[in-house]
Parts: C-alpha cells; sequence; structure tokens
C-alpha cells in the first residue's frame, strides 16, 4: 500500500515513550469489527462512549472501563461505536487491517432466530454442536449464541465443553457443561467466573466438570469417550429435571476436528450421547480440502441428524492463534481459579503435607506408554497409582475427586470433581509437598488425579 | 426546641408565608430546607398544614405544589407525616376552590398515584390516597349528574348524526390496524344501531341511554387516540401535528368530552349493543375518563396551535392592509447586514431565549428514535412462526431481510432499559421495569460488598479471621454430580440474596466444606450401590481405627475414661502433631466414649438395620480424622 501517501506513515510510529494512561480515541462504523490483540504482558482498558458494541455476542454497557489482559478477541459494533481505550501497548491492535465489516454476523443471527424459532415449538430446546477445524471461530460462534439465547426471552442455555484444551469456566483438562444463567463476562476469556465464597461483580456459573487430564484427545481416547459419556448422563439427568434448560437447549462446543482420528467416529459418538439433533460445520467452501473434509463428515453426520447438518463460513475477524498463545490461555484460565482476576482477587490456601498424604493417580497415555500394542483396551480406562518424585508431580496441576484417599482405582475414576489443587514443592529430604488449594482449610483426604497441566508461578 | 431548630423552623415558616403566587424559587427554597433539616420534618409539616388550612382558597393551590414538592424530593419521612391528614387537608381544599383549581388539584393527585420509579409505589400511604380517590370520583360523579342534565334532548336526527361520526372515527382507525377484529366489530354494531333508530320504535328513557352510550364511546375513542398520539410524538412531529388538528376537530366536535356511565345503566339496557362496551369496562379507562374533564397535555398544546395559526393569519391580514396603505418599509437593495441590524432588536430577545432552552443531547434525542423505530420494527411480527426461520442451508447461509430489519432488534433496542453497570438489557413493561430496579439494587449491595464496607465479615475458615477493609473470598468447590443435577441457577441468579450474604452464611458454608461434601458423595455411593458399601466398609482397617484420636475435652476433669464395652481405662497422652492432650483409639458417639475398635467390633457383627447407620456414622466419623 506504499503507493498510497499516507497509509504507511501511521504503521510507523516512534517508540519513544508509552504512556499507558493516554487516552486513545476510536470509531468502529456500523456493522464492523475490530480486532483486538492485548499480548501476554500488557493490558489494555476500553470504554464505550457511544453506540452499541458487543464482545462475542454480550454487549457492553456504555462508560464503564472495561479491562483486558492476554486476549485476542473483536468489539462488534451492532450500531457505531465511538469509544476510548489505553493500555501498555501503543498498538494492541492487528496491525492493517484491523476494522474488517463483519460479514459473518448476519448469519449468526439468521442461525440465532432459527434456534429461537426451535424453542418457542418444543419443549425440547435445540441441540446444536458446533464443528469445524481449529481457528475457524468455533468457540466465538458457540459464545455468542449463548449470549443472544439468554437476551431476549427468559432462557438458560447449557454449554457443553468438548475441548479439553480449551478453558471455559474452568482450568484446562475436563469436558464440562455449564447453564448460562445470566451474562457473561465481557473481559474473560473463560466467559465468567464460577462460583465462588463471596461478591462478584456479576453472577457467577455453576459447571459441571468430568476432568479427561490429558492434553490431547489421541492420547487416550477411550478415557476422553469416557468422560464423555459420564457428562452426557448426568446433562440428561439435569435437563430431565430443568425444564428451563430443557426448553432453552444445549449448545455444544466440539473440540477441533484435527484433534479426532480420521473417522470421526467420535463425532457419532457424541452425537448419540448428547442426543444432538443440529450440527454446525464451520468450512471454507473455497478451500479444496476442507471441501473434501466436508463432504466425508456430510456423509458420515447426515444419517444421524438429517437435513439438519449445514455448513457455516468461516467467521469474520478470526485472529490466528498459535501453540503459544492457546498455552497462554490456559495458563490464565489456571491462574484465574486459584487467584481470580483483577477484579475479583481470590485468596488460594498453601498446605503442606507429607508424601503419604497424598495419593495421585493418572490416566494411560498412550503417547507416553511407547507401545499401544501391549495394552489392551480393558486397561485404558484405568487410572495408574503415580511415584511421588520431584520430576513428576512438580508445578503440576491435579484434580481433586469426591473419592476417598483409599478408594479403588476405578471408584476414583467414575467420583466427581471436587476442585483443583497445584503442587507448587516437592521436597524430597523431607518428604513434604507443598500444595495450592483454591479453598482454606486441610488438604482434603481424598485422591487425586495427576493432569498434563503444569502451572510455573 | 432546641434554639437551631427553632431559627430554621421560623425560616420556614417565614418563607413559607411569601408564598402567595406560583413561585417557583421560593417552593425549591422549601425543598432545600426540607431536604437539608429533616430532623425538624414534624415541624415542617406542621407549619406546611397550618399554611395550607388557613392562608385564602387562592393560595391553597401553591401550598400544595410546596407539599409535593417536598415530598417527592425529600421522600421519607415527609410522605410519611403529610400521609396523616393528607385526605382531610385534600377535601377540605377542595371544597374551598374554585373549578380551574380543582383541575389542578387533580392532575397534582395523578401524579401521587403514578409509582415511584425507584420504590415502586405511589407517593403516599395507600390508604390515604384510596380515600382521596374515592372523594373524587364521587365528586365528579355529581358534577356527572348536572352535566347529564345539561345534555340536549335527545332527538333520533341528532342520535343518528353521531353515530354516523363515531362511523367515520372507527373506519379511521380501521383504516391504520386493518386487522383489528374488534374494530369491524363495531362498526357492524353501530350499523345496527342506526337501523334500529330509523326504525323508531325506541322510548325517549332509551334514546337517552343511547346517547349517554356514544358519549362514552366517543371519550374511550378519543383516549386512545391520544395513547396513539402520545407515541407517535415521539417519532414524528410533522405527523404529530396532523393528528393533533384532527384530535382537535373531533374535540370541537364534541361539545363536552368525557362522560361516565355507571354500570349498572349499562346492564339495565338490554336492547343498547352491550358487547361494544366489553372490553371497556375494565377499571382503568372508566376511572380516568371521570378526570376526563381534565383534557391531556395534547389538548392544551393544539389549542395553542390553534391559537398561533389563528394569531399568524391576523398579522398576515394586518400585513396586507398596511401595505395596502403604503405604511410598510420594505428595504430594497440593502446588504444583509443592515437588514440584519434593522431587525435585530427585536429578535435579540428571541434568540436569547433560544440560547436559554436546553435541548437534549443528540446522542440522547437518536435514541429515542432508535427505540421507538426499534418498537414499531417488530409490532406487527406476532411469532417466529416463519418459514424463512427454519433450520436449512439456505436459510441460514443467505441474507434474510426479516431478520436483519426486524427480528435483530428484538436481541438491542426492543429492550431499550440498558443496566448502566453491566449492559443486561431490560424491556419497557412493569414487570421488567420492576426487574432492572432489582437488578440495579443487586449491582448497588454487589459492589458495596466488593469495595469492603464497614461491616465484619466472618470469612469461612474455622479461625474466625474477620477482615474489615477487604473481604477475603476464595474459589468454591465444585458440586458433586448429584448436586448439580438437581441445583437451580435461580439461586445464584436471584437479585434478591447475595450468596455469602448473612442470610445465606449457613447455606454458603454447606458448599465450602468440602468435609461434608466429600462424606455425603461417599456415603451416597455406598449406600446406593452394595457393592460400593462393602468396599467402604472394608476401608476401616483395625489400623485406621487404632490411629483415631479424641482431643479431651475441656468439661473432663480427670483425663480418663471407662471403655463402656470392654471396661477398660483410658488415659489421655499428649499428641504432639496437634499440640493436645488427646485419648487414642476413640471415639464419640452421642456423647459418650468408645474404644473405636470395640466399637466398631460390636456393631460389625450385628445384622440390626439400625446398626448398619451406626456403622455408617462411624466410618464417617473416622474419616474425618
Amino acid at each position: 500500500m506504499s503507493f498510497l501517501p499516507g497509509l504507511t506513515d501511521a504503521t510507523v510510529i516512534p517508540e519513544v515513550y508509552i504512556d499507558e494512561n493516554e487516552i486513545h480515541k476510536q470509531v468502529i462504523p456500523m456493522g464492523s469489527i475490530w480486532k483486538i490483540r492485548v499480548a501476554q504482558e500488557s493490558k489494555m482498558t476500553i470504554k464505550i462512549i457511544t453506540g452499541i458494541a458487543e464482545i462475542f455476542g454480550t454487549e457492553l454497557a456504555n462508560n464503564i472501563e472495561y479491562n483486558f489482559q492476554n486476549w485476542n478477541f473483536t468489539i462488534f459494533a451492532v450500531e457505531e461505536v465511538q469509544l476510548e481505550w489505553k493500555g501498555t501497548d501503543v498498538h494492541p491492535i492487528v496491525e492493517g487491517e484491523d476494522i474488517i465489516p463483519n460479514e459473518t454476523a448476519q448469519y449468526i443471527y439468521n442461525l440465532h432466530f432459527a434456534l429461537e424459532k426451535l424453542r418457542s415449538q418444543s419443549f425440547y430446546g435445540p441441540k446444536i454442536m458446533v464443528i469445524g477445524n481449529k481457528n475457524v471461530g468455533k468457540t466465538a460462534l458457540c459464545r455468542t449464541l449463548c449470549s443472544y439465547t439468554i437476551k431476549f426471552k427468559t432462557s438458560q442455555p447449557m454449554l457443553i465443553n468438548l475441548n479439553p484444551q480449551e478453558s471455559i469456566f474452568s482450568p484446562p483438562g475436563c469436558v464440562s457443561a455449564t447453564p448460562i444463567s445470566d451474562i457473561l463476562d465481557v473481559q474473560l476469556p473463560i466467559w465468567g467466573q464460577s462460583m465462588t465464597s463471596g461478591a462478584t461483580a456479576l453472577h457467577t456459573k455453576q459447571p459441571l466438570l468430568k476432568l479427561f487430564g490429558l492434553e490431547m484427545i489421541s492420547e487416550n481416547k477411550d478415557l476422553y469417550l469416557y468422560s464423555i459419556d459420564s457428562l452426557a448422563k448426568d446433562v440428561d439427568e439435569r435437563l430431565q429435571k430443568d425444564a428451563l434448560i430443557q426448553r432453552s437447549g444445549c449448545i455444544i462446543n466440539a473440540p477441533p476436528l484435527s484433534q479426532l482420528d480420521d473417522r470421526f467416529d467420535s463425532l457419532l459418538h457424541i452425537i448419540k450421547q448428547f442426543d444432538i439433533n443440529l450440527v454446525v460445520m464451520i468450512s471454507d467452501e473455497a478451500n479444496e480440502d476442507e471441501k473434501l473434509q466436508y463432504e466425508k463428515i456430510s456423509q458420515l453426520i447426515t444419517p444421524e441428524v438429517g437435513n439438519n447438518f449445514i455448513r457455516f463460513p468461516k467467521l469474520s475477524g478470526i485472529i490466528e492463534s498459535d501453540e503459544t498463545y492457546d498455552r497462554s490461555l490456559q495458563r490464565s484460565a489456571t491462574r484465574e481459579y486459584f487467584y481470580g482476576n483483577s477484579n475479583t482477587a481470590l485468596s488460594p490456601f498453601s498446605v503442606t503435607v507429607d508424601y503419604e498424604d497424598l495419593m495421585i493417580w493418572e490416566p494411560v497415555n498412550l503417547i507416553n506408554v511407547g507401545e499401544p500394542a501391549s495394552i489392551d483396551s480393558t486397561n485404558l480406562l484405568q487410572l495408574k497409582p503415580v511415584t511421588i518424585t520431584p520430576g513428576s508431580i512438580q508445578h503440576a496441576l491435579i484434580g481433586i475427586t469426591y473419592a476417598d484417599k483409599h478408594a479403588k482405582s476405578e471408584d476414583v475414576r467414575n467420583a466427581p470433581l471436587l476442585g483443583f489443587a497445584l503442587i507448587t514443592e516437592v521436597n524430597e529430604k523431607r518428604r513434604k509437598i507443598r500444595i495450592l488449594v483454591p479453598v482454606p482449610g486441610n488438604f482434603p483426604n481424598n485422591a487425586t488425579i495427576l493432569t498434563s497441566y503444569r502451572y510455573l508461578e | 426546641m432546641d434554639p437551631e431548630t427553632e431559627r430554621v423552623v421560623k425560616d420556614f415558616a417565614s418563607v413559607l408565608d411569601e408564598l402567595t403566587f406560583n413561585s417557583k424559587p421560593i417552593i425549591t427554597t422549601l425543598t432545600k430546607t426540607a431536604e437539608e433539616n429533616i430532623s425538624c420534618a414534624q415541624y415542617f409539616v406542621d407549619s406546611l398544614e397550618t399554611r395550607i388550612n388557613k392562608c385564602v382558597p387562592t393560595q391553597k393551590l401553591y401550598a400544595f405544589y410546596a407539599l409535593d414538592s417536598i415530598c417527592k424530593n425529600a421522600g421519607s419521612p415527609y410522605t410519611i407525616y403529610f400521609s396523616k391528614n393528607l385526605f382531610a387537608l385534600y377535601k377540605k381544599t377542595y371544597l374551598l376552590v374554585d373549578n380551574t383549581t380543582r383541575s389542578k388539584l387533580i392532575s397534582l393527585f395523578k401524579t401521587w398515584m403514578a409509582p415511584n420509579e425507584s420504590t415502586g409505589s405511589p407517593l403516599f400511604e395507600s390508604t390515604s390516597l384510596g380515600k382521596i380517590e374515592s372523594f373524587l370520583i364521587k365528586a365528579s360523579a355529581l358534577h356527572q349528574k348536572n352535566y347529564q342534565s345539561m345534555l340536549p334532548k335527545p332527538t333520533i336526527p341528532l342520535l343518528l348524526s353521531d353515530i354516523d361520526k363515531l362511523t367515520i372515527l372507527t373506519k379511521k382507525r380501521l383504516s391504520k390496524t386493518p386487522d383489528d377484529p374488534k374494530l369491524s366489530m363495531k362498526l357492524q354494531v353501530l350499523a345496527q344501531l342506526k337501523q334500529e333508530l330509523q326504525k323508531g320504535k325506541l322510548s325517549s328513557a332509551a334514546l337517552k341511554q343511547v346517547q349517554l352510550q356514544l358519549k362514552e364511546v366517543f371519550s374511550q375513542d378519543q383516549q386512545l387516540i391520544q395513547q396513539q398520539n402520545e407515541y407517535e410524538q415521539r417519532m414524528e412531529f410533522q405527523r404529530q401535528q396532523q393528528m393533533q388538528m384532527q384530535q382537535q376537530q373531533q374535540q370541537q366536535r364534541l361539545d363536552v368530552p368525557g362522560t361516565n356511565i355507571n354500570n349498572d345503566n349499562m346492564k339495565s339496557n338490554s336492547s343498547t349493543p352491550i358487547p361494544l362496551f366489553d372490553n371497556m369496562t375494565s377499571l382503568g379507562p372508566n376511572v380516568s375518563s371521570l378526570f376526563g374533564t381534565t383534557i391531556g397535555p395534547i389538548f392544551s398544546q393544539s389549542t395553542t396551535t390553534s391559537d398561533k395559526s389563528e394569531r399568524e393569519s391576523k398579522i398576515q391580514k394586518l400585513y396586507e392592509s398596511l401595505d395596502n396603505v403604503d405604511l410598510l418599509y420594505k428595504p430594497k437593495n440593502e446588504s444583509i447586514v443592515t437588514l440584519y441590524d434593522k431587525i435585530k432588536p427585536k429578535d435579540a430577545d428571541k434568540l436569547n431565549k433560544e440560547s436559554n432552552i436546553r435541548l437534549p443531547s443528540i446522542d440522547m434525542l437518536q435514541n429515542i428514535i432508535l427505540d421507538c423505530k426499534a418498537y414499531f420494527a417488530n409490532i406487527n411480527i406476532n411469532s417466529l412462526n416463519v418459514d424463512s426461520l427454519t433450520f436449512t442451508q439456505q436459510n441460514i447461509t443467505s441474507p434474510n431481510s426479516m431478520v436483519e430489519n426486524n427480528l435483530i432488534h428484538l436481541l438491542y433496542r426492543a429492550k431499550s432499559n440498558k443496566c448502566n453497570a453491566c449492559g443486561k438489557r431490560f424491556g419497557n413493561s412493569n414487570d421488567e421495569k420492576r426487574l432492572l430496579s432489582e437488578h440495579l439494587d443487586w449491582h448497588f449491595r454487589i459492589n458495596k460488598r466488593i469495595k469492603g464496607s464497614s461491616q465484619l465479615i466472618t470469612t469461612g475458615n474455622s479461625q474466625g479471621t474477620t477482615a474489615t477493609q477487604k473481604n477475603i473470598q476464595s474459589r468454591n468447590w465444585f458440586l458433586q454430580d448429584s448436586e448439580w443435577i438437581n441445583f437451580k441457577d435461580d439461586d445464584i441468579i436471584s437479585t434478591k440474596n447475595i450468596i455469602g450474604d448473612d442470610d445465606n452464611r449457613n447455606r454458603d458454608k454447606r458448599w465450602r466444606k468440602n468435609g461434608d461434601n466429600t462424606d455425603r458423595y461417599n456415603k451416597a455411593l455406598s449406600g446406593s450401590t452394595p457393592e460400593g458399601g462393602d468396599d467402604y466398609s472394608n476401608v476401616l482397617t483395625d489400623e485406621m481405627l487404632r490411629n483415631t484420636k479424641l482431643p479431651v475435652p475441656e468439661t473432663n476433669v480427670d483425663m480418663t475414661f471407662k471403655c463402656p464395652i470392654c471396661k477398660d481405662t483410658v488415659n489421655a497422652v499428649y499428641d504432639e502433631d496437634t499440640g493436645e492432650w488427646v485419648w487414642g483409639n476413640t471415639v464419640n458417639i452421642n456423647g459418650k466414649y468408645f474404644h473405636a475398635l470395640c466399637y466398631y467390633e460390636s456393631i460389625k457383627n450385628s445384622n440390626d438395620p439400625e446398626q448398619s447407620s451406626a456403622l455408617e456414622n462411624l466410618r464417617k466419623l473416622v474419616q474425618k480424622m
């Protein structure tokens, strides 16, 4: 674009002195989105002056300062928005085309009102699953749909997250179900807070988590599907007891297709387990590979849901993310769980226990085992006890189960999740372990499960 | 009364005495004084009541205005104090003043009935307001009677012309909302009525009834149109004016608007079209038609509009006549500047005046217009039963004008009240307004709690730490599956109760205590699945039982007890881990101390169902240690 005078000049801003408190103004034209990237170590504050702005479907209040940290997101101007922002980065925005028209907004509205129509027709609301590759906007679509659903009528959709790498209302490593009973927190990549002991600026949500513990689904697909079955069973029971959620339906965020094996039989399994009746696949029509992939999945899924399988274009304003960013989101989610955020500070509790006081199990990880052939399928679901060494559990995120410390392996696997704890220090000499627990008090006398996630403070 | 109070009250009374005309500054001063000296409230109320009672009738209204202003601005306790004598005061005044003042008093009273925005209840106590209301109803019924006798003697041609007028009006409304079944029904009934009248078989009493009914319908129609006007007034000023003209014409056609008919009259009159009024017998319109003599703001406005046009035409005539006799100075080739100078002195005042009028900001006006647009965009879309909203590939991924132009507003401006704190939207119905005010209250309380109020907050920690400045909070444990299944999110989204508030502290504690939770989980597990139960009972090994320890209660003097089963005496030992004197291998069952092993043996071998619960209990105790 250098042939246009003035266009290139703006991007070359001399890096002299960054005034964090300098207020910048920004106008987003109606129907456009502003792509924003707030890096890990920086902060950004946004205040909407006029207009209607929303972040993934949740409307922002005007003249209120919103704080953002370590997050890539977009602000959509439903009506022309004038805003003020300040932050540590001169350019938190994505260079170049940071304000673009939101071309997919209308399709999201169409989809939303189609779902509303279904909700108004039956006591059994639609159960819609969003599938697609990485970085196409699956979570953004689910989040927007959830937000819209609670906006006009009294609805409580159930958000079901089946991507264990994604942290929604929880640290990573879980599949979860959360009734969306009130407005989401626009400032948080994890959508909002789960329950705390005190007051939070917005209503908290009450998620149900099933700990998978591993990172990649391929590391133990059987266990992954087992967690899903268990989640589906509880969700079904909740739906039967809760007419409002039943009527509002479920919005299901599937893991990226790359996480599943080529046969995609897990998708079928999920559809059956949750009794899903609508599937939306985000897929680029122009891309040859994706076209083939779409046809393959279409053949697989159409027998299950019939015509209720549709293709959706890639969402406008996708900000490509890499693994570093994904990790940083997982880290923030973990920090968030123990320490809260700048608006809601939480106080975790540090306890010291003996080696003997801690019973840790871990799921079978096929990648680490080496010879998958030597493992027969019955063992895949079996948890193995972990020998405590600094190397094995230092800085690990562990899930505390409701099962007793002395419970058998399968009871631990079937037990509900009480919460998470963080191994902060392992002292081999004194055989003591320092653990960070979210709730004050002694370390629960319960069995724990090791996750693949590490968090170093 | 201390000297300071005395001075303030005296000042108040002297200012009050000056209220001999409708003076805003004086009323403002009085209100301010009242607001700032709540402690003297009773004295102010006394002097104001005295003033209303003693002053000449023409000035009573101004004192009422002062009362009104104080109550609306300062609120309680003035509202409470005034409520006591309000009825007597109002009635007395009403009976003494002339008709114009009466109607002003009535409009004042109407503002009292409107529910307060923040509290949702009327300004004064409902009992005194109720008394005033019934008094006013009686008073205007009396007025009505006089008025009925004043009506022209009903003749058939007169009634026929009335019916024609009404038919025209109804047709007009029907053309606007063509799918209203009531309107077309009404037209039919009117036609029938006309036929009946033309037959000429009705007695004069029946004619009278018909006349009254028609008047009633006229006034109802008028109200409907007024309401409609109020809406559209906000939309377009142009259209509003037209409507006003129309309205005015109706007013003129109708010599005296606003009549009331007792329900009894209606029932007794079987030949007249009763179904016509079915939808109108509800209390609302009847009550307001009682006050129909006071025509709404629209009418007075339209009067001024007509006055204005009249004046304009007069000026035009004057101009023409002056021009005819060459008395007018017409500037010819002069510059605009000189022209401006010539007319400046006149217009300067006007300009000053105009600049003094503060218009709302453009944003606000725009918001109002957009809100109205959003409202009208969805008014004719009844349901979502539209084919283009069916879940198909074609419908979802192609532009849908109905979603774009109409339905989208449902997500935004159709609920025009946006919470200032979180952006959540609320609608305009009374229910939604109540929800909004509860929601705002909730924000307020939550923010107060987050900021850390002066109240002592005990954290859930058993050590009972207190925080005065900042509340210490932490994450809760997750619910176990069965609890989550039975959980209702209403518990957390309630704006009435705040989790962690004093009244909720107990429930909150339940969530925090993982010990209880875990126990309940394990208990449920062993209860529901027998195999699981066996597993868990095996968990109670001898070693575990031997390791149980119980701190020696403070009431125990000699630090010993005798196990009731083995009759052995147990001595206390010092436990270094906890720093307490304890009894080893001991459990406390209902206040009695046993050797844990002895107790376990004795209940384990019994098959008595009661004992199994005892076993459960023991397991719980042991696991706690």
